[in-house]
């Protein structure tokens, strides 16, 4: 059974030019013990679709789906204070915006002391201090040295990276079944991102937890993650297996972003124009009807302006008319 | 930390000093001789003539009378009232303890109102509650203080007679001045009546006080409101909530203290207002105060009362924003990186 299973998912946001799908009908499957990649430009709705499964909704926002179950259980049907009870203890996240996302009039190490798992077998007056031992125990694990430093600061003091590395130890701290990593080495340098992802994909082989990690890098998504989910624009491109996505890749659109990375064995000649799709990604308040990615396709045709439906392939999912490699589905002529 | 208290100092020392200028330059222009508009003694004799001259420097230049005059007024010599021929500053320091007792009752019951009125407004899923509140705390912005305070002793004091409207204490209890706060000197007094008379002195304080309680209330609830209506869409609380916090948690050590930061800046803000507001109901309720004694100064003509009071109430509101603007700075660690920032 799929840990998390996502099944058209839909977030709408009232914005002053009306109502506009921001995240159309999403399928997220995720097993336990993956690590999950998802990748999409800025824009694309990942944050959106890191907050619905989280369930900490924005004010103008409305969530439909057909289908969104957390280990058997139904995410839709729950009240929210059990929403609230999974958050931290079973879903995790790491925000993208670490500095913003510490209370700045509190210190760091109260705000940490504060996340810490609250052991019911020490008694009442060891517990702060038990709990301070284990958020500077945290603190190293993610790799921070002078911890007594860093607890006593405030979130404006530290840098980017600090406050990042101090996210990353909240989240995973109460050593959550699926943790949601939203960028979270968005502003580190290269060392400390190698860090990083190895501190996660340890955290995921020695304890199980599966994570679905965020990023708009594909060549740093492919070397860790064992399944790739591809967004554009709000809509699932192509899901799959790293492997054979990257091997592979049904959807025009997952194949520009391979075409993108740059590959250093010199073929291209000097100053010649990069691989790229034409124009750039819409926004929000002027979305292509259909398929998102029509107006840019390279292999768009008339039949583009109704959206594609998902289609499964063998572990493969993929949302095209006119994929590479393979047959389109054929139920797709009612939607 | 300390360089930036020493800023302070300077400023208020500053501030001070330029008080001082303005009313030595005032004083000149009373429309009455200067040794009588200095020392508020009408028919001087040769002696104290003599005497008046030498400590206001008379016969110097105007600068050296400045200093003489800046010298008398900081060592206390504020003359005396020309009305009860005492000295001003002992009537200054009688008044000025029931002014206090009656601001810090008010701002109290503004603030501990407030706040939570002000969260639960920002709180509330309902349109109706939250309109209603901001309707009401919009009105009690708008009602003018001195029909307010007239309104409250018609109806509370007269026509249902629950409330004295005037005085601080009913003249049966004589209670001998401790702190000069009525409400612990009656605590302290040594008699059988002390309690009753505790309740006498938390009787005339009510009307008064709600009086004076509802502008800074209104302006507390408002900027609480927007203050945390705008801290709660903050993405460090959408990363508490993420993180599992139960929402009283969130409201109580990550929201509020935040919020409370503009709401404490704006009380400084306040200040000036507050005080002239407390002068019209010290009037209206005859509160033996700093400001129904000033008023009472001006009806007189009372040169030396008007120069005592204004020197001792401007002084109190200079020390006081200065010290709200230091906790501010303590208490708020983001202003102390714009300091930082700053040296």
């Amino acid at each position: 059974m799929p840990l998390l299973d996502i099944r058209n998912l839909t977030i709408e946001l009232d914005t002053p030019h009306g109502r506009v799908k921001a995240l159309e009908r999403v399928s997220l499957t995720i097993n336990p013990g993956e690590l999950h990649g998802l990748v999409g430009e800025s824009g694309s709705g990942r944050t959106l679709l890191a907050r619905a499964i989280l369930g900490v909704p924005g004010h103008n926002w409305t969530i439909t789906a057909d289908r969104m179950m957390w280990d058997g259980l139904n995410l839709m049907d729950m009240s929210a204070k059990q929403r609230r009870n999974l958050m931290g203890s079973e879903i995790a996240v790491i925000f993208q915006d670490p500095t913003g996302s510490l209370d700045p009039a509190i210190s760091v190490g109260s705000q940490l002391i504060e996340a810490m798992p609250k052991d019911k077998q020490v008694s009442f007056w060891k517990r702060n201090k038990a709990r301070k031992a284990t958020a500077q125990k945290w603190l190293h694990k993610v790799g921070i040295k002078n911890t007594e430093e860093v607890m006593s600061s405030y979130a404006w003091e530290l840098s980017a990276g600090e406050c990042q590395k101090v996210m990353i130890a909240m989240a995973i701290a109460n050593q959550p079944r699926l943790l949601i990593a939203d960028e979270p080495t968005d502003s580190m340098e290269l060392s400390t991102q190698a860090q990083i992802f190895r501190l996660l994909s340890k955290l995921n082989q020695l304890h199980n937890v599966s994570i679905l990690l965020i990023s708009h890098e594909l060549d740093t998504l492919s070397g860790w993650c064992d399944r790739l989910t591809v967004l554009y624009s709000g809509q699932v491109m192509e899901s799959g297996p790293t492997v054979e996505v990257l091997e592979q890749p049904f959807h025009p659109y997952t194949k520009a972003l391979l075409d993108n990375m740059p590959d250093y064995s010199g073929a291209l000649a000097h100053k010649s124009m990069m691989q790229t799709l034409p124009g750039s990604a819409p926004a929000l308040q002027h979305l292509p009807i259909g398929c998102r990615l029509g107006p840019r396709c390279p292999q768009a045709q008339k039949r583009c302006v109704s959206k594609p439906s998902l289609c499964h392939k063998k572990d493969r999912y993929f949302a095209c008319h006119f994929p590479y490699h393979s047959e389109p589905c054929n139920d797709d002529t009612t939607s | 930390m300390g360089r930036y208290l020493l800023r302070r100092l300077n400023l208020f020392l500053a501030t001070s000093f330029v008080l001082i200028a303005v009313l030595f330059i005032t004083t000149s222009y009373f429309p009455t001789s200067k040794v009588v508009a200095l020392t508020g003694i009408t028919e001087p004799t040769a002696e104290q003539l003599q005497n008046i001259e030498t400590t206001y420097q008379l016969n110097g230049n105007q600068l050296e009378q400045f200093f003489a005059y800046a010298k008398a007024r900081l060592s206390g010599d504020l003359g005396v009232s020309i009305t009860s021929q005492r000295p001003v500053i002992e009537e200054l320091t009688q008044a000025l303890p029931a002014s206090f007792e009656l601001a810090i009752v008010s701002g109290l019951i503004a603030v501990l109102l407030g706040v939570p009125l002000g969260v639960f407004a920002s709180l509330s899923k309902n349109k109706v509650t939250q309109h209603s509140i901001m309707a009401i705390t919009l009105t009690g912005y708008s009602i003018p203080v001195f029909w307010l305070g007239l309104t409250l002793s018609l109806w509370f004091g007269v026509k249902l007679g629950w409330l004295p409207v005037s005085g601080r204490l009913n003249q049966l209890y004589e209670v001998e001045p401790v702190t000069g706060f009525m409400l612990t000197d009656t605590i302290l007094w040594e008699s059988v009546y002390r309690f009753s008379a505790f309740k006498d002195a938390l009787f005339h304080i009510i009307l008064p006080s709600i009086t004076l309680a509802v502008l800074p209330f209104t302006v507390v609830v408002r900027i609480t409101r927007a203050a945390m209506l705008n801290i709660m869409e903050q993405p460090y609380i959408k990363a508490a909530e993420a993180r599992g916090l139960h929402t009283s948690t969130i409201v109580l050590r990550h929201a509020l203290p935040n919020a409370l930061i503009p709401v404490l800046k704006n009380m400084g803000l306040m200040l000036g207002t507050f005080a002239s507001y407390a002068m019209i109901v010290e009037v209206i309720f005859s509160w033996p105060g700093v400001g129904s004694w000033l008023v009472s100064g001006i009806y007189q003509r009372d040169y030396t009362v008007i120069q005592g009071g204004v020197l001792g109430v401007a002084l109190t509101i200079i020390f006081l924003s200065i010290l709200i603007e230091v906790i501010h700075n303590a208490y708020n660690p983001l202003s102390r990186k714009e300091l930082y920032a700053a040296n």
